[in-house]
């Protein structure tokens, strides 16, 4: 895709892994598979990244998240905290079944913007 | 010489013995007991000074032989001390019997003593890593002992914060209800906590409480919960009131990425009500007299994220032969063998599956159907509350 610089990581563990896609001052973070309390180092990872600037937005695509936990629901609340501390805009997309339901009974829409 | 010596070296004659007792200096090992047959009996005396790190007998010793090693052995004190034999062996048969009567090792002799030095300090360091091995198992013995101890007690005290077997009795009693209760959590302590309260004649207040994680850390805040859910300053009729004077007690007060799940509900008898908010709770499942189940909406930030959140009541009729479900979310996530998700279709299923004749207390059904289809291991805590409107005091002591 032209104009775009992709970072493609192995597989993180069974539970979860991910891409990470930057375009200029906007990074896409795909997640893919479960994230629950598991996921919680390579997530840590995901946001030491921030710390090192030139992000301004970044969209956390949950679409091929097919489930999450109360601890999941944790690592957004650090995600979420990581993008204020950085001037980071930080929002998520595309939550589907029991992710999109967790996150609409958890309300975190309305702490974290979200494109459903 | 004060104490026991570090090596008991028993010789025919003691006074020969010099060689081995320079051997053993250049070791470091100063302590050493040259006795003959006659005083060997003395020099291994068990003594609260402690025992010998080595026993090296001659085979020459007046009354050697396996009978003598046998004897040494059995005494407690010298079981796991290496006992090593110096002389000239006759052949496989008396070597092995000498073994299997507890020598540790036979020196045959001739021996230069460099090789005599080798093989007593190889014995000497296993005695001190064994030793060294030794206490390091008695001190995480000791140390686990004291953990679970520990544990149980903090166990204790978290099964104290649960409704007592009088609130229940007052409960049930005063507004004609069954309250059926599981609380299970995945390790010693946990991160449910569920609560009820008598608001006045015909109203009861009711919580469950799902703080994040599990352990001892999770446990913690169900005891922040607790102290905040005893303040008489809550709204306590008023579910929505009570979760946003929660919540903003709560944040601040949890680290960074711990909150709460919770529902608050209030029963009204005599309105035959239920109101209740949630806080990213789990959706409670009411049972209608007919049969009929109902999954009721939830959603609301859990406790202890951000501040100034405002909550929702919902209501719901909750007559006579009504009955309230209410779970942690360890219930209708848990995966099946398959791996699919109970998720609440399932957990109706489950209720139905009780048929119309439900017992009083259904709770022990419920759940040895629900662990008959899905795997036992939790990795979550569960709290699982049933409270039916009966309209009577159930039979009791009372």
């Amino acid at each position: 895709m032209a104009g775009l610089a992709r970072m493609a990581f192995a597989k993180l563990d069974e539970s979860m892994d991910y891409t990470v896609r930057d375009s200029g001052d906007r990074r896409e973070l795909e997640l893919r598979g479960q994230l629950t309390f598991e996921a919680d180092a390579d997530f840590r990872e995901i946001l030491s990244g921030w710390e090192q600037g030139g992000i301004a937005e970044c969209v956390l695509d949950l679409s091929a998240v097919d489930y999450m936990d109360s601890a999941g629901l944790g690592l957004l609340i650090l995600a979420n905290n990581a993008a204020k501390r950085a001037g980071i805009v930080f929002r998520m997309r595309h939550p589907r079944g029991q992710v999109r339901e967790l996150i609409e009974i958890s309300e975190f829409h309305t702490i974290i913007p979200c494109e459903f | 010489m004060t104490g026991c010596p570090s090596v008991v070296i028993g010789h025919p004659r003691p006074a020969a013995a010099g060689p081995l007792r320079d051997v053993l200096g250049r070791l470091g090992i100063g302590r050493v007991a040259v006795v003959g047959s006659d005083g060997l009996a003395d020099a291994i005396a068990d003594r609260e000074s402690g025992k010998p790190q080595l026993l090296l007998l001659h085979a020459g010793l007046r009354g050697f032989g396996p009978e003598l090693l046998a004897e040494l052995r059995a005494e407690a004190h010298l079981h796991d001390v290496p006992i090593l034999v110096l002389g000239r062996f006759a052949g496989g048969r008396q070597r092995g019997d000498l073994m299997r009567a507890g020598a540790t090792d036979l020196l045959a002799r001739p021996l230069t003593l460099a090789e005599l030095s080798a093989r007593l300090s190889l014995h000497l360091e296993n005695r001190r890593l064994d030793r060294s091995l030794q206490e390091v198992i008695r001190s995480l013995r000791t140390y686990h002992h004291d953990a679970v101890q520990r544990m149980a007690s903090a166990r204790e005290m978290q099964l104290g914060l649960l409704p007592d077997a009088t609130l229940r009795r007052s409960l049930e009693g005063r507004y004609g209800i069954v309250l059926d209760s599981h609380f299970e959590s995945s390790s010693e302590l946990g991160g449910d906590l569920w609560g009820a309260r008598l608001l006045d004649d015909h109203r009861f207040a009711l919580f469950l409480c799902d703080f994040t994680g599990h352990g001892v850390a999770a446990a913690l805040n169900t005891f922040r919960l607790h102290a905040l859910l005893a303040r008489t300053d809550l709204p306590a009729d008023d579910p929505a009131e009570t979760l946003r004077a929660l919540n903003g007690l709560l944040v601040g007060l949890l680290p960074e990425g711990q909150f709460a799940a919770m529902i608050y509900a209030v029963v009204d008898v005599a309105a035959e009500r239920l109101v209740y908010a949630t806080a990213g709770a789990p959706k409670p499942l009411i049972r209608r007299p007919g049969g009929g189940l109902e999954v009721g909406p939830s959603c609301g930030l859990p406790l202890g994220i951000a501040e100034s959140v405002q909550y929702r009541n919902r209501s719901l009729g909750f007559p006579l032969g009504s009955s309230l479900l209410l779970f942690s979310d360890a219930l209708y996530e848990a995966r099946g063998w398959d791996g699919g998700m109970l998720g609440y279709d399932g957990l109706v299923d489950l209720v139905r599956g009780l048929g119309d004749d439900i017992p009083e207390r259904p709770l022990g059904c419920l759940l040895d159907r629900y662990f008959a289809t899905m795997p036992p291991l939790f990795a979550d805590d569960l709290t699982v509350l049933w409270i039916s409107r009966t309209g009577r005091p159930p039979p009791g002591p009372d």
